[in-house]
């Protein structure tokens, strides 16, 4: 089995759908970064539900090793021990972004990590860091616009699977429909977010009251909402020179002939060379990204396998028992 | 005309990577103090020298916000123009201020550079403006001839060019029935 941005829809799935409270995780054998971002938020989010997972992790050393390199849920014991070998190098394991005074730091940290590995072509290299910025600096801005998030939990990492580096980046905020809907809550002349004065479940049920007002007048859904911003470039702010990020970087990753994934509530767009379009998946917060672009746009070859050790190449070393965690 | 003074500005004081709004919102305070400081006429060039990179969110705070002061008029004659080492730096600067419609003159490649125009202008206005950097200087009717186009559309098209503070008029006959204005590229 193996965790990818398509295949993590059916984990998603199962836990917040179906809502299994087990997850076996036992057979698979890779999986990508934006999966492995998604996997860390659903855990997050199903612990401060009040309904923690039982987690199965992966039997394979190398995914663990990577999952450990990759410092996949360092900070809360998830149980996941890490395994005894020595680890992959990876190219950027898993940041947290919380605040905007900071991205510039973690922007330059991606950059040195990349740069270090890779000696690069100046000007892909100089558009990459400009989508990080902008990606980077969306957490902070827009994942808890409404003030009622406990914790978005803002992640990056990055990897290179030798066809492609892959960015990924995710939160468990607002999403996008939300923020649209604070642009469209003042023009219905709704009243803003008065968080001071009440409670926060207070709060949060008011915000979910005026949302439904909103929707009921505009029809926003999640859909709507992620082909507004990708494709049209709509942002929450009435300032013209706010928006269109998303949308630029779409068009840039799709002339570098690369592939994005943007997931958003209960939509998903996926958009490669071929095409592709917005699809409903399970309802989740927050926004999750992926960019894949073609090392050749960096003017790095080929490698000749997957670093990383993400693909399982077995390891006959590897005989610890499974773990089943409460996570 | 009298010369207009110009001061350079040099970026690179907030850093060699330049990406937040909160970075902008800094660095277009300081901005503003400078083109205060500048008479009425001054010209800030704004130098990217030393620059890595420069994100859409920073080069909109920073720099799309001041442009659309100076179209209002709050800062009087004062232009703004920017010096870059490579068009790709300003590649998201360029792409911000169309979204604010909005138009700035960039040196590209050193001193000996071409100027080329960031953001929104409309091929007819890039035209006019083109031929009177070449020129230097012209009337109207100079360059409604030039451009083989009736002088009513040339006014229009200067007029739009002088609101967005891309060229500068000088009043050169207050006492004809209609005031004469002689338009002066803020280039060279």
């Amino acid at each position: 089995m193996r965790l990818t941005s398509e295949t993590i829809e059916d984990v998603l799935d199962l836990v917040l759908v179906k809502v299994e409270r087990s997850l076996d995780l036992r057979d698979v054998r890779s999986i990508d970064v934006y999966a492995l971002l998604l996997l860390d938020l659903v855990v997050r989010h199903a612990r401060e539900s009040g309904a923690p997972l039982r987690v199965t992790w992966p039997e394979s050393p190398s995914v663990r090793r990577w999952m450990t390199a990759m410092r996949f849920f360092v900070d809360v014991k998830a149980g996941l021990a890490p395994h005894p070998g020595s680890q992959p190098t990876t190219l950027m394991p898993i940041v947290s972004i919380d605040r905007e005074d900071d991205v510039s730091r973690l922007v330059g940290s991606f950059d040195d990590r990349l740069s270090d590995r890779y000696p690069m072509d100046e000007s892909p290299r100089r558009r990459f860091l400009r989508i990080l910025l902008e990606l980077f600096q969306n957490i902070p801005q827009h994942a808890n616009a409404t003030g009622d998030v406990l914790d978005p939990h803002g992640i990056a990492a990055m990897h290179d699977d030798g066809h492609s580096v892959t960015l990924a980046i995710a939160d468990k905020g607002i999403g996008l429909a939300r923020s649209l809907r604070l642009r469209l809550r003042l023009r219905l002349g709704l009243h803003p977010d008065s968080p001071g004065q009440a409670s926060l479940e207070q709060s949060r049920l008011e915000q979910s009251r005026l949302e439904q007002a909103c929707l009921a007048q505009t029809g926003l859904s999640d859909a709507d909402a992620l082909r507004a911003v990708v494709f049209d470039g709509r942002s929450r702010f009435r300032d013209p020179g706010r928006g269109h990020e998303l949308e630029r970087i779409f068009r840039l990753v799709r002339s570098w002939e690369g592939t994005v994934v943007v997931r958003s509530g209960s939509a998903l767009l996926y958009q490669s060379e071929a095409g592709g379009d917005v699809v409903d998946v399970a309802p989740f917060p927050g926004v999750q990204i992926a960019l894949s672009i073609p090392r050749a746009v960096f003017g790095i070859g080929e490698a000749a396998f997957g670093e990383g050790g993400v693909e399982s190449r077995g390891d006959p070393g590897f005989n610890e028992g499974n773990e089943e965690n409460d996570v | 005309m009298k010369a207009m003074k110009k001061t350079t500005f040099e970026i690179s004081q907030f850093g060699r990577r330049l990406g937040t709004r909160l970075e902008g919102e800094t660095a277009r305070r300081v901005l503003l103090a400078a083109l205060d400081d500048l008479p009425p006429d001054g010209q800030l060039v704004l130098s990217l020298r030393g620059i890595d990179v420069l994100s859409g969110s920073f080069a909109d705070e920073a720099i799309g916000k001041i442009c659309q002061l100076l179209t209002s008029g709050i800062h009087g004659d004062r232009t703004l123009v920017v010096a870059s080492s490579s068009a790709d730096l300003v590649e998201d600067l360029s792409d911000k201020l169309a979204q604010r419609k909005l138009a700035l003159l960039c040196r590209v490649g050193g001193t000996k550079g071409t100027w080329r125009v960031l953001g929104c202008l409309a091929r007819p206005l890039v035209d006019t403006l083109e031929l009177l950097n070449e020129r230097g200087s012209a009337t109207t009717k100079e360059l409604a001839e030039a451009l083989a186009i009736p002088p009513n559309a040339c006014h229009n098209r200067v007029r739009r060019l002088v609101r967005l503070r891309l060229v500068r008029e000088e009043k050169i006959d207050v006492a004809a029935p209609n005031t004469q204005y002689r338009f002066h590229a803020i280039v060279e």
